[in-house]
C-alpha cells in the first residue's frame, strides 16, 4: 500500500506526526499560526482529531486547536 | 512617571506579573478607540512610582490584529521605559519569537521575565542563565509569579534600567544572504528619507519584506508610489525564487535562529509526550463528553454564583429600602424627599444590589479563564455558534448572560477579534438575563397555571433564537469583516491564582460602577422625575403615563395598552420593575397576590404572552446600555438599543395576530 507522504493536516490520524511543509490560506491567518510557531519545518502532533470538531496539535510544548477550514490549509509530510 | 510596559504572548502569566508588581493599585479601562482592555498600574519601589502598562497578550508583532498593532505602537513609539518580555520558559520558541519581533525593533530597553520557571524546571527542562543573559544581550530573570518567586529582583533590575544604569546588547535574527542582503537593499533606499531619524530601518526593511500593509502605508508616505513600486517587485521576484510568500521565509528563518539561541543556554529539554492536560483534554473538549462536561460546569458555576449572591442582592435590597425610610423621615420637603428617598437611594440600590451578581459572574469567568477551561469551552462550541456566524468563544459571553448581560458584554473582552467582539455584544441583550427570568415566570406562573414551565422555556427560545438569527443578520449586513479561522491555544490546565482571581474581577466590577454608574443614576432620577411631575404615577397625569399613553397605539398592536407601556419604560432602569410598576398602576404595592388576581381580570394569557416577550426583548436594561457603550462605543449602544426595540416591536406584534388567528 502506499502511503502519501504530503497530506493535509485534516487527513493526518490521531497519534501521527510530521513536519509542516507549506500554509495555504488568508494571509492574516497564516501570521497567526507563524507567530504560534506553527511553521514550515516545524515537527507538528496531533493530539485529537475527531471529525467534525476541531483537531488539537501539538507543536513543541504547546498544544493548539485549529478548526477543520484552517487545519485543511496546513500541509504536513508524514513522519512514520 | 516612568513608563514600564509588560509585553508577552496569551497565557504565560502576565496577568500574574502584573499584579504582583503593581498590587491593588490598578486601573481597568480601555485602548483609546478600541474594545481592548487595557490595564495600568503603579509600582512603587522605595520612594519612587512607575506606571506598569500591561500592553495586549500577543504571539507576534504584525498588522493582522488590533491587539498586535497596539503593543507593537506602544513599543515603537518608545512610550515606555522599560519593556518588560514575560515569557513563558515551559514553551520558549515560541515565546523567544515575540521576543525576536521586540528586540528587531531596535529597542534596547527590555528586560526578560522568564515565568513558570518551577513548571520548566517539572516538564525537566534546564538552563544556563548566565549564558541566557549573554545570548540574549539583555537582563534575564526567572520567575514563578504566582508564587511571588523573582519579582524582588525583577523590579530591582525594572528599576535601575529606567534609571539607565544598566547597558543592553540585544540580540537581533539574522536571515540568509539573499534576504540579508534585500533588508541592506530596503534599508539603504529608506536611509535617504526622514524616515532615518524616527524608525529603525532594519526593522522598517524586514516588515516591508513580510509586506506588512501598516509599514508599507507609512514607508509610501515618505518614499512615493515609484520607489515603493520599485521595492515591492523586488520583493515579488523574491518571493518568486523562494515559491512562497516572504513571511513564511522570514517566520521560519526565525525560528531556526531561536533554535541555534536556545541550544546555547538550554541544557537539558523537555521531551514530548502525552500530558495530564491531554488527557483531560480527551473528555473535555470531546464532541459528547465534552458538551455533557461543560453542562455540569456551567450549571455548577450558575449554582454557586446564585447560592452566593442572592441572599447579598437581599439583604441589599431591603438595606437600601429601609436606608431610604430613615433618610425620608429627616427629611420634610416632599419634593426633596421624592428625589433623594426614589429617586438618588432608589437608583444607587438598583446599582448597588447587582453589584453582587455582577462581581461572582466576574469571579466565576475569571476562574474559568485562569484554569484554561475557557479555551476548551470554545473549542466545545466552536461548530454550533459558527454556523451563525460567531467564534466559539462567544459563547462564555452568552452564557454569563443568564446571570446579567453587564459582565457578560464585559467579557466579550476575551475574543480576539474586533468584529466578533461586537457582534456579539449586540445580540448578547436577546439572552435573557435573571431580571427577566422573574417577569416571565410571575406572568406564566399566573396566567398559564398548568403549562406555566412550557410557556416560559417557549419564550426562552424564541428569544435565544432570535440572538442567533440575529447574529446571522448583523453578522452578514450591519457589521463588516471577516469571519475569523479558529485558532485557539489550549494552554496547560492550571489551579488559578485565587489572588489574581479576586483583584481581576474586583478591577472589573469596580470598573462597572464608575463607568455605568452615573448613567444609571441618572436614568433613575430622570424617570423618578417623569413618573412624579406634574403629577404622581397613578393619578394619570404623569410624564410618564402622558409618554404610555401617546404609545397606546403601538401597544394596541400587540394587544397591549398604556399601562404596559409605562411599565416598560420603568424596564429600563432593570427589568424587574415591569412588574412592580404594574403594581404601582394598580395600586396594590408590592402585594404579588393582588397584583395576580387584578391582571387577570384585565388581561387575556396571550396579552400576558406578548408582554413576557416584549419585555425580553426590547430595550437592554440601562446598565447593559451603560456597558455596550463602554466597551464598544456610542454607535453600537445606540445601534443595539434601536434594533432590540424594533424587533421587540415586530415580534410582539407578530405574535399577538399569530396567537389570536391560531385561538381563533
Amino acid at each position: 500500500m502506499v502511503m502519501l507522504m504530503y497530506v493535509r493536516l485534516t487527513q493526518m490520524r490521531e497519534g501521527e506526526s510530521g513536519i509542516v511543509v507549506d500554509i495555504q490560506g488568508g494571509v492574516g491567518a497564516r501570521q497567526r499560526l507563524l507567530g504560534m510557531g506553527i511553521t514550515p519545518g516545524v515537527r507538528i502532533w496531533v493530539i485529537k482529531s475527531l471529525r467534525p470538531g476541531p483537531i488539537i496539535v501539538a507543536v513543541g510544548t504547546s498544544r493548539i486547536a485549529l478548526g477543520r477550514g484552517i487545519a485543511d490549509k496546513i500541509i504536513v509530510r508524514r513522519v512514520i | 512617571m516612568k513608563v514600564v510596559a509588560l509585553a508577552g504572548n496569551p497565557n504565560v502569566g502576565k496577568t500574574t506579573i502584573f499584579n504582583a508588581l503593581t498590587g491593588l493599585r490598578q486601573h481597568v479601562g480601555n485602548w483609546p478607540g478600541v474594545t481592548v482592555e487595557k490595564k495600568e498600574g503603579i509600582m512603587k519601589y522605595k520612594d519612587e512610582e512607575f506606571l506598569v502598562v500591561d500592553l495586549p497578550g500577543t504571539y507576534s508583532l504584525t498588522a493582522h490584529s488590533i491587539d498586535e498593532l497596539i503593543a507593537r505602537k506602544f513599543i515603537l513609539e518608545g512610550n515606555a521605559d522599560v519593556i518588560v518580555d514575560v515569557v513563558d520558559s515551559s514553551c520558549l520558541m515560541r515565546n523567544l519569537f515575540l521576543t525576536m519581533e521586540i528586540l528587531e525593533m531596535g529597542v534596547k530597553n527590555v528586560v526578560i521575565a522568564l515565568n513558570k520557571i518551577d513548571l520548566a524546571e517539572k516538564k525537566g527542562v534546564k538552563f544556563n542563565f548566565k549564558k541566557m543573559r549573554k545570548v540574549l544581550g539583555v537582563p534575564v530573570v526567572p520567575t514563578n509569579a504566582k508564587e511571588g518567586r523573582g519579582i524582588a529582583e525583577l523590579k530591582k533590575i525594572i528599576v535601575e534600567m529606567a534609571e539607565g544604569k544598566i547597558t543592553t546588547n540585544p540580540v537581533t535574527p539574522v536571515y540568509d544572504d539573499i534576504i540579508e542582503r534585500e533588508i541592506s537593499h530596503i534599508s539603504e533606499i529608506l536611509r535617504e528619507t526622514a524616515l532615518a531619524e524616527k524608525y529603525n530601518l532594519r526593522w522598517l526593511s524586514i516588515k516591508l519584506l513580510t509586506r506588512d500593509e501598516e509599514v508599507i502605508k507609512l514607508v509610501l508616505r515618505y518614499l512615493g508610489h515609484e520607489k515603493m513600486d520599485e521595492i515591492l517587485q523586488h520583493i515579488g521576484e523574491l518571493e518568486e525564487h523562494y515559491k512562497r510568500s516572504l513571511d513564511i521565509i522570514i517566520a521560519n528563518q526565525k525560528y531556526e535562529f531561536i533554535d541555534s539561541l536556545i541550544h546555547k543556554f538550554v541544557t537539558h529539554f523537555a521531551e514530548q509526550k502525552e500530558t495530564l492536560s491531554d488527557q483531560l483534554d480527551k473528555i473535555l473538549t470531546h464532541p459528547v463528553y465534552g458538551m455533557v462536561s461543560l453542562l455540569i460546569i456551567f450549571y455548577f458555576l450558575f449554582k454557586f454564583v446564585f447560592t452566593v449572591g442572592t441572599p447579598i442582592q437581599e439583604a441589599l435590597d431591603s438595606f437600601f429600602a429601609s436606608l431610604g425610610d430613615i433618610i425620608g423621615s429627616y427629611i420634610t420637603n416632599e419634593t426633596l424627599r421624592g428625589l433623594v428617598v426614589d429617586g438618588i437611594i432608589g437608583g444607587v440600590g438598583a446599582v448597588l444590589s447587582f453589584f453582587p451578581l455582577v462581581f461572582l459572574l466576574f469571579i466565576a469567568m475569571s476562574i474559568l479563564e485562569d484554569s484554561g477551561y475557557m479555551a476548551r469551552a470554545a473549542v466545545v462550541m466552536e461548530r454550533i455558534m459558527r454556523k451563525f456566524g460567531l467564534p466559539g468563544k462567544s459563547f462564555i459571553p452568552m452564557v454569563l448572560a443568564f446571570g446579567c448581560n453587564v459582565p457578560a458584554i464585559m467579557a466579550t473582552r476575551a475574543l480576539d477579534d474586533e468584529r466578533d467582539r461586537i457582534l456579539t455584544m449586540l445580540v448578547n441583550p436577546l439572552v435573557p438575563c435573571s431580571a427577566r427570568m422573574v417577569v416571565i415566570t410571575f406572568l406564566t406562573g399566573v396566567f398559564f397555571e398548568n403549562h406555566n414551565a412550557l410557556v416560559a422555556v417557549s419564550i426562552y427560545a424564541i428569544s435565544l433564537g432570535l440572538a442567533l438569527i440575529s447574529a446571522l443578520i448583523l453578522g452578514k449586513f450591519v457589521i463588516k469583516g471577516e469571519e475569523n479561522p479558529f485558532i485557539i491555544e489550549l494552554p496547560d490546565y492550571l489551579i488559578p491564582s485565587w489572588g489574581s482571581v479576586v483583584i481581576h474581577s474586583w478591577e472589573r466590577s469596580k470598573e462597572f460602577l464608575r463607568k455605568a454608574g452615573t448613567v444609571i443614576l441618572a436614568g433613575a432620577v430622570a424617570i423618578w422625575y417623569l413618573s412624579n411631575y406634574p403629577q404622581p404615577v397613578g393619578t394619570g397625569l404623569s410624564y410618564v403615563e402622558m409618554i404610555g399613553k401617546t404609545l397606546e397605539p403601538l401597544a394596541k398592536l400587540m394587544g397591549l395598552d398604556w399601562k404596559a407601556a409605562v411599565s416598560l419604560i420603568f424596564g429600563i432602569i432593570a427589568k424587574e420593575n415591569v412588574i412592580a410598576t404594574y403594581g404601582v398602576i394598580y395600586g396594590v404595592g408590592e402585594s404579588g397576590e393582588a397584583l395576580a388576581v387584578l391582571m387577570k381580570q384585565a388581561m387575556t394569557p396571550l396579552q400576558a404572552f406578548v408582554l413576557a416577550l416584549v419585555t425580553t426583548l426590547y430595550l437592554p436594561c440601562i446598565a447593559t446600555i451603560a456597558a455596550i457603550r463602554a466597551e464598544g462605543g456610542t454607535k453600537w449602544a445606540i445601534v443595539a438599543s434601536i434594533y432590540n426595540l424594533f424587533l421587540a416591536t415586530v415580534v410582539g406584534i407578530l405574535a399577538y395576530h399569530l396567537g389570536l388567528f391560531i385561538l381563533g
